[in-house]
């Protein structure tokens, strides 16, 4: 059976590079498609139709022909451009550390709406609420769960026995959390509190960012969450998250 | 002899076509093209070629001021006394400076910054010229009243905007984005959201 021609589908930009004199090839994350790489033909003209629909962050309506190399858009509809998230350079940084991870960890024409709906979930989150730390682990650890990368949280993963509420250890390399009798060799291996613990998951068990409640966590366990999950996604990333050092320099996490 | 990419290709034209493709904008037909046509101009044109982007790659520096691209430092806008010493306008790239120079609705100086900030990329502060320009603003000599932020109006560009604004507040200088909306010869129907909210937040009044 052929594939129709050309398809309609709903995508938030991740990135864009120019081509050619004027036109545009963009990452953009489709909800039904997965990652896509599509070429907007002139887009770079200030005369053109596609102007300004495929800055990172902005979440389009596209009709797309198929093309020998790259598809093509032919028409794009922003749906929200998420204006909150672009205010300024600190929010903007959020916004992009967002992008930069869903770019990361999904894969050309592999679908994930659960991604897709998270990564706008969290844009509406930061839009909502410019400074708060939660929404963005919640980001880091949904991510990780639904891109088939969720840490156990519940059991050792050495001995399979249930975790005893005190400190724990935690070895991405071996798939999570370790009771303190298992120690396996070769794998590094950070130190895990129990109320870090909780807040993960807190994070695991929360429905969607919105329903996330106001707590106060010390700045300490704060650190050692983010820590935590910093370490997982850049070893599944394989590589430092570039926009982090963004988020540092803004006075954020 | 033959080019190892470029079958039946000599090892020369072949390297000739390899260098060629590193430019940007230029793909691998566009290389060939282009090294057939250097291959047939008379020596002298390839040589007048050759010392040309040799001259320019060894004798261009920075000004100290403006961080531009010239053959002297200072450069012939900042050394200019018929410019006004109280603006400064900020570009990303020299090709920006050249599209306002050629509106002569300009008169100050600049600072071209050789890039923008990109968090995507890892692009901070200290790999474009921003230290520079602070360093620069903090001349007790300077008369400067206004910096004119001419960043692109890209996702990148705005971020940069703001950063040169957080940093500068409270220093009294009056910093200043350029306008933006609709393009001229433009339509409005096809306009996205953000350009047509701003161009609708910056309207002005039929005189």
């Amino acid at each position: 059976m052929t594939l129709p021609r050309t398809y309609r589908t709903a995508g938030l930009t991740l990135r864009k590079t120019p081509v050619g004199e004027a036109d545009l090839v963009s990452a953009i994350f489709a909800r039904e498609h997965g990652k896509l790489e599509l070429r907007a033909r002139g887009a770079r003209r200030l005369t053109s139709k596609l102007m300004g629909h495929f800055e990172p962050l902005t979440l389009l309506r596209l009709s797309v022909a198929r093309g020998r190399t790259l598809d093509i858009v032919a028409e794009a509809e922003v749906v929200t451009a998420f204006p909150e998230v672009k205010a300024d350079y600190a929010t903007t940084a959020r916004g992009l550390y967002v992008a930069e991870l869903v770019d990361g960890f999904s894969a050309l024409s592999a679908p994930n709406p659960e991604l897709f709906d998270l990564a706008v979930q969290t844009l509406h989150a930061i839009g909502n609420n410019p400074t708060a730390e939660l929404p963005l682990r919640y980001f880091d650890l949904q991510l990780l769960a639904r891109s088939g990368f969720l840490p156990e949280l519940y059991h050792c993963v050495e001995c399979g026995e249930e975790l005893e509420p005190e400190r724990h250890r935690f070895a991405v390399g071996v798939g999570g959390t370790l009771c303190l009798d298992c120690g396996p060799p070769d794998v590094v291996v950070r130190s895990l509190s129990l109320p870090a613990l909780k807040v993960l998951r807190l994070l695991h068990r929360t429905e969607s960012a919105g329903r996330l409640p106001a707590l106060n966590i010390p700045a300490a366990v704060r650190d050692e969450v983010h820590g935590t999950l910093t370490a997982a996604l850049q070893y599944w990333l394989d590589r430092q998250v570039r926009s982090q050092a963004f988020l540092d320099a803004a006075k954020l996490p | 002899m033959v080019s190892e990419y470029n079958p039946g290709t000599a090892r020369s034209l072949g390297r000739l076509i390899e260098e060629l493709h590193r430019l940007p904008g230029i793909g691998p037909k566009s290389a060939q093209r282009i090294a057939d046509y250097i291959v047939q101009i008379p020596a002298e044109e390839a040589q007048s070629l050759s010392d040309a982007i040799m001259a320019a790659k060894d004798g261009l520096l920075f000004c100290d001021q403006c961080r531009n691209l010239t053959d002297a430092s200072p450069c012939d806008i900042c050394a200019n006394p018929q410019r006004n010493r109280e603006q400064i306008c900020v570009v990303e790239e020299r090709r920006d400076l050249v599209a306002l120079e050629r509106t002569r609705a300009y008169r100050g100086r600049y600072h071209v910054l050789h890039g923008v900030l990109s968090p995507l990329n890892g692009v901070g502060p200290e790999d474009i010229h921003l230290p520079q320009l602070f360093e620069r603003l903090q001349d007790s000599d300077n008369p400067l009243q206004e910096l004119i932020v001419a960043t692109n109006p890209t996702l990148e560009g705005d971020a940069t905007a703001d950063f040169i604004n957080r940093r500068l507040a409270g220093t009294g200088l009056r910093i200043t984005r350029l306008a933006r909306g609709l393009p001229v010869g433009g339509s409005l129907e096809f306009a996205d959201e953000t350009t047509l909210s701003r161009a609708l937040a910056g309207r002005s009044a039929l005189d």
